[in-house]
């Protein structure tokens, strides 16, 4: 171990750690707003929506990321479409993440006792009402360490990201193994930075499920 | 929520302590490679040694640790196979390229062709064993052998100083220069022009990253990690030029219409020569002499002729071959 290498590659590692931030984040969220309207739709049972849904998730889930950001990142600019490699990464992020989170989410809807809509809605609550304060709620509160798995998971997957040329986490130390062949500073640096990344989020995500538990009924 | 919080420090202090316990380990490692030049020489008399210099404390411990570790410390002490280990197990392993075609591909029978292939397997033939291909990328053929993956690496591997610091050359037995490949319609012909924006294609791990990061450190590299995926990219319009070894941009321009080498030679003249394990001596005294032997008969010129000729005609025999080792 050399303190000097660790030093002069920590710059090009902190680039990489942004970019992986930027990219996981941006695809987080597009995973996210697929999931909560994706489950809603299924939820509300929307007719031909729900079809197409079922078909997306199936194809997503059963696809591993690579093959998607290969089809995404070279397959689409031959038939005329071109997306720079970012959008690509964060692309790829959601839609694989939006039909895992569809799949955790709507499990989440669907855990909730219809008695608790029926009793609503004789109070005189309106259907949106009852979504929003009495269902939804509850929902997040179950599907909660589901979803902070996924965030988990596709921040981990950024690590493919270097197909499309990407200079990701994983990436960044690769090419400099291939550069310098400094191997063990470089892995080192890489599981650092890793848990740098992961932890705080995984901590935060277990404050956010305590958080939300307040909504469950009858706890 | 002190309890979950709890759990979490724990994992951190767990997962320090593995990164801690394999830095040790991998430090000593280090230590152990530095020094295999002294501890080569020492090792035929290390037995007789230790055995004498038991009171030697540091000595005392480390053979202590040995016998403790058992098959780990073995590992790291030897990571090769010299070429009597190699002949009596009778399978050699070669680390090739499967995407450089004409140098190292598979063919549409599936089986490993190109030039780099066709050396491999008369090595094959005159040491008398077999050969397992083992499929490498450019940026992890030098961790192959530090590793052990494979015996020698006959992957299109151009001599740099950096690379001869962690694995050992052989004679070399082709030329190679930079070279960059740009479509026609807006060839470019000096780095110098090519824009703030512009970006060109690399692949990580290649002679050609480490010449433009040195000396062009402003032109904004698009990097992949394989040749499959830049020739593709490259196809796709993606970045406005692709660097890498001139053999190879050549091809491509020659295979595919509409682009131009723009600038055939960059940098230095280097060479590509086979690869072991830093260390292992037998093995590369005996590439050396092979290489010298079979350069009497003119064995590279045979494999330009039965590899390369295709793609590059004649005209290029006599620049890109060297036979024997000896670079004209």
């Amino acid at each position: 171990m050399d303190l000097n290498v660790l030093r002069s590659y920590i710059p090009l590692y902190n680039e990489a750690l942004l970019l992986t931030l930027k990219t996981g984040l941006l695809g987080i969220l597009t995973a996210f707003a697929i999931g909560l309207s994706g489950a809603a739709a299924i939820y509300f049972n929307v007719p031909v929506v729900k079809k197409v849904l079922g078909i997306y998730i199936e194809l997503f889930r059963n696809t591993p990321l690579l093959v998607q950001l290969f089809f995404i990142y070279f397959a689409l600019p031959k038939l005329g479409l071109r997306i720079s490699a970012e959008t690509c990464g964060i692309l790829g992020l959601g839609l694989i993440g939006g039909a895992y989170m569809i799949e955790t989410m709507r499990s989440g809807l669907f855990s909730i006792d219809r008695v608790q809509s029926e009793s609503a809605l004789s109070l005189g609550m309106t259907d949106r009402q009852v979504f929003f304060h009495i269902i939804l709620p509850q929902a997040f509160s179950v599907s909660m360490p589901g979803i902070m798995a996924n965030v988990i998971f596709l921040l981990k997957e950024t690590s493919v990201f270097s197909t499309i040329s990407l200079m990701d986490l994983m990436f960044t130390a690769k090419d400099l193994i291939g550069m310098y062949a400094k191997t063990i500073e470089c892995l080192f640096l890489l599981v650092i930075y890793y848990l740098i990344m992961l932890l705080p989020v995984s901590i935060l995500g277990s404050i956010i499920e305590r958080r939300v538990r307040y909504a469950e009924f009858g706890d | 929520m002190k309890k979950n919080l709890l759990t979490k420090l724990g994992t951190i202090l767990v997962s320090t302590t593995i990164i801690g316990a394999s830095l040790a380990g991998c430090g000593s490692a280090k230590a152990d490679n530095a020094e295999t030049a002294i501890s080569e020489e020492d090792t035929a008399t290390a037995d007789a040694a230790k055995e004498q210099e038991a009171g030697d404390a540091e000595e005392a411990q480390e053979s202590a640790e040995e016998a403790g570790d058992g098959e780990e410390a073995q590992d790291t002490d030897a990571v090769y196979r010299t070429l009597d280990e190699i002949k009596e197990s009778g399978t050699i392993n070669i680390g090739v390229f499967s995407d450089k075609s004409p140098f190292g591909y598979v063919d549409e029978n599936g089986e490993y062709a190109g030039y780099d292939v066709y050396f491999a397997e008369k090595i094959g033939e005159d040491l008398g064993v077999d050969i397992n291909y083992v499929s490498t990328e450019a940026a992890n053929r030098i961790e192959y052998l530090q590793t052990g993956k494979v015996d020698i690496i006959l992957a299109n591997f151009t001599v740099t100083e950096e690379r001869a610091q962690e694995v050992d050359f052989a004679l070399p037995y082709m030329n190679v220069a930079l070279g960059v490949v740009s479509p026609s319609d807006n060839v470019v012909e000096s780095l110098d022009s090519v824009g703030a924006d512009d970006q060109i294609i690399v692949i990580s791990g290649t002679t050609a990253e480490t010449y433009l990061e040195k000396n062009y450190p402003d032109i904004k590299l698009q990097k992949y990690d394989a040749y499959a995926e830049a020739k593709t990219a490259f196809e796709n319009g993606n970045g406005v030029a692709w660097a890498n070894d001139n053999t190879e941009v050549i091809a491509f321009s020659l295979e595919n219409e509409g682009f131009t080498v723009g600038i055939p030679s960059l940098g230095d003249a280097d060479t590509i020569a086979p690869a072991v394990t830093k260390g292992n001596e037998s093995l590369l005294t005996w590439l050396n002499d092979e290489i010298e032997t079979i350069g009497e008969d003119n064995f590279f010129h045979q494999d330009y002729e039965a590899t390369l000729l295709d793609t590059y005609g004649a005209d290029y025999e006599n620049t890109l071959v060297v036979e024997g080792g000896k670079v004209q």
